[in-house]
């Protein structure tokens, strides 16, 4: 039996010929005529058993601090005190680094946003406990600004395949004028002069981001680009 | 009386080194040697067969340590029992299973398959293992006395010492001669899911592949490595790019040092070539690139140049400041150089392992040998050839959806008058 397109002699059970996929005209024999090369058996997928101890004693090991901090705070201050910080710090780690890996598989579009709800609510803890009034102003449109950087960076990474480099330099200067935006409200909060800092984090940034817009527009320089920081 | 088991190390010969560092979460460089015989295979007696070869092989059961410095081997105390064949060849080894054992002994219906961690051997050293594990088999299977000859060793006597050695360092020069050159085209395609590998052998007559080989005045090697020269050209071209901004065409072709130098080691002990033309320098004909190929693979393979370029990788090696650098940190340059130079010098690798000799006591057993390569990081062709009496086995595998640049070669070498018979998975 040959493909009559490429002339090759295929194997005896073959329903196409592998090579340009052309169908073979003839009746396929039964899969049983010819030999199968290879066996039905899969490798399986990757096991790791010593996660799970692994995350069960890290949490552990932080609440048994916690609770430590808390009845050391409650015996000598009275109150939550200092502990409430190391309680909450623990909380967002846990959140942040512990929680995920309890999961089968990383989704930063769900996970992300849970870690900068979580952010933002210990500084707004922060904020009331230390009596201060920079958390709407500052902390607040900061956290959102970066969470829908960062949202938009690894949704970039992760589900979209073409224009890449285009986007990236796209978001490279979002990232420099989102630092104008923050001094902004550094400014409005906290009374520091406008414009200061900012300007050399939109300079370099920008700078970066046109050139790599302008070598997406080129094929061999984004060729060459992709060749050499392959990870 | 069995003898009592002493845990032993190695070094990584000089080859071996980039290996470990460059591993991938879902990619390493592995490769595999297989026999297919005339009846099915017990896996039992397979597994029997390995245990009796482990002491006198102590270089291939072993297992990939980390020491401060340097990766090294440590022999493993018991030989990995066969295990049923996957679906597909070269499924991915991981770390995990590399610090278990380098080495996966594999069986289904008639085929013995060895699958092996770059570090722990070559291509010939791995199919020596494969025709003295055969040997052993049949010996054991079917109560038959294989003599100690073409290949086949005792497997009762000590290890020879000079089998054990790092060859490498035995054959430099006193100058050494720059890895500098161009960068060559790189094949792509849109990649297979789940790791799959794509296997598509071709077998051909190896009396017609030498007659064509011949008329051109030329190898096998060089033969085969021009026709994928050529076939790869043609997918640079149906890119569309300009004439100028194509790149040059380069096959690499994995030179056995055993032969150039002498020495016989079961470690790597091969030195890779890379041999081609430029395309935009003009349209080459058949002929031309054949000797093009020919030329460039004979100068390249003179013992002269071939110590140069070892002795460039053995000064790395055995250069004081890099050896006292901590591993971590050399894992992270390696795999920055390899990022950067490593793969970007060829297209595609064309390994030729060459004629498989056996005693005449065996051959009635066997029906073919296999001998595959793994994919590159970030090329996704390759192609692998062996010999068995009078048919050639060419192997392509590729990590990729489409089968273009096999079909160009395979349909080239039917153009040419070669009749091809196609297997795949």
């Amino acid at each position: 039996m040959y493909c009559i397109h490429c002339g090759v002699k295929l194997q005896e059970n073959a329903s196409e010929c592998p090579l340009c996929h052309t169908p073979v005209v003839t009746v396929p024999m039964p899969a049983s005529a010819g030999r199968n090369r290879y066996s039905d058996r899969y490798p399986e997928p990757a096991q790791n058993h010593g996660k799970v101890l692994t995350l069960a004693l890290i949490t552990t090991v932080m609440i048994a601090a916690g609770i430590s901090c808390l009845i050391y705070c409650l015996r000598n201050a009275g109150g939550a005190a200092w502990a409430g910080y190391v309680l909450l710090g623990e909380a967002l780690v846990w959140v942040c680094l512990i929680m995920p890996w309890l999961f089968p598989r990383w989704r930063p579009m769900i996970f992300l946003p849970i870690d900068f709800v979580c952010i933002g609510g210990f500084l707004l803890y922060v904020c009331l406990k230390t009596g201060g009034s920079w958390f709407l102003s500052f902390a607040f449109p900061v956290t959102a600004l970066v969470a829908l950087l960062t949202l938009a960076g690894v949704a970039m990474m992760r589900y979209i395949k073409q224009g890449r480099l285009r986007l990236m330099s796209l978001l490279l200067i979002a990232i420099g004028l989102s630092f104008m935006l923050i001094e902004f409200f550094q400014h409005i909060t906290f009374g520091t002069p406008m414009f200061v800092w900012s300007l050399y984090c939109v300079a370099s940034l920008c700078a970066i981001g046109i050139f790599l817009f302008i070598a997406s527009l080129i094929p061999p320089m984004r060729a060459y680009l992709r060749k050499k920081f392959f990870f | 009386m069995k003898k009592q088991w002493k845990k032993q190390w190695y070094r990584l010969d000089n080859a071996a080194l980039i290996f470990p560092a460059i591993i991938r979460k879902n990619w390493n460089n592995v490769f595999r040697v297989a026999v297919t015989l005339h009846e099915q295979v017990d896996p039992e007696t397979l597994s029997r067969a390995a245990a009796d070869l482990k002491p006198r092989f102590p270089t291939i059961f072993v297992r990939l340590k980390a020491g401060f410095f340097w990766y090294y081997l440590e022999t493993i105390q018991e030989a990995p029992r066969a295990e049923k064949d996957f679906a597909y060849p070269l499924t991915h080894m991981s770390r995990k299973e590399l610090k278990t054992c380098c080495v996966r002994i594999l069986y289904y219906e008639n085929r013995i398959a060895v699958e092996m961690f770059h570090s722990v051997s070559d291509g010939s050293g791995a199919m020596v293992f494969l025709q003295n594990l055969t040997a052993r088999y049949l010996e054991i299977r079917y109560g038959m006395t294989v003599p100690p000859e073409k290949g086949i060793v005792d497997w009762q006597e000590e290890p020879h010492p000079e089998e054990t050695r790092d060859c490498f360092q035995l054959c430099t020069a006193d100058r050494a001669i720059g890895r500098a050159e161009e960068n060559a085209y790189h094949l792509t395609g849109n990649p297979e899911e789940g790791l799959f590998r794509h296997i598509v052998m071709g077998i051909v007559p190896t009396e017609k592949l030498l007659e064509k080989a011949h008329e051109q005045k030329v190898t096998v090697t060089a033969y085969l490595a021009a026709v994928m020269a050529e076939a790869v050209q043609k997918r640079q071209e149906e890119e569309g790019k300009p004439r100028k901004r194509m790149k040059p065409v380069k096959i690499t072709i994995p030179v056995n040092l055993r032969k150039t130098f002498g020495l016989n080691t079961m470690r790597n002990f091969a030195l890779a070539v890379n041999i081609g033309f430029d395309p935009r320098l003009g349209d080459y004909t058949h002929p031309q690139v054949c000797q093009l190929m020919h030329h460039q693979l004979a100068a390249e393979t003179i013992p002269q140049r071939m110590a140069g370029r070892v002795t460039k990788n053995v000064e790395e090696q055995t250069n004081a400041v890099l050896r006292l650098v901590p591993l971590f940190i050399k894992r992270i340059v390696m795999r920055m150089v390899y990022s950067l130079s490593g793969e970007s010098k060829g297209c595609l690798n064309v390994s030729n392992i060459g004629v498989i000799s056996l005693p005449e006591v065996m051959k009635p057993y066997i029906e073919r040998f296999e001998f595959i390569i793994g994919v590159q990081y970030s090329y996704p062709n390759n192609c692998s050839v062996v010999t068995w009496e009078g048919n050639t086995y060419i192997s392509m595998i590729r990590g990729i959806r489409e089968s273009e640049l096999e079909r160009l070669f395979f349909s080239r070498l039917v153009e040419e008058g070669i009749p091809v018979e196609i297997e795949s998975n």
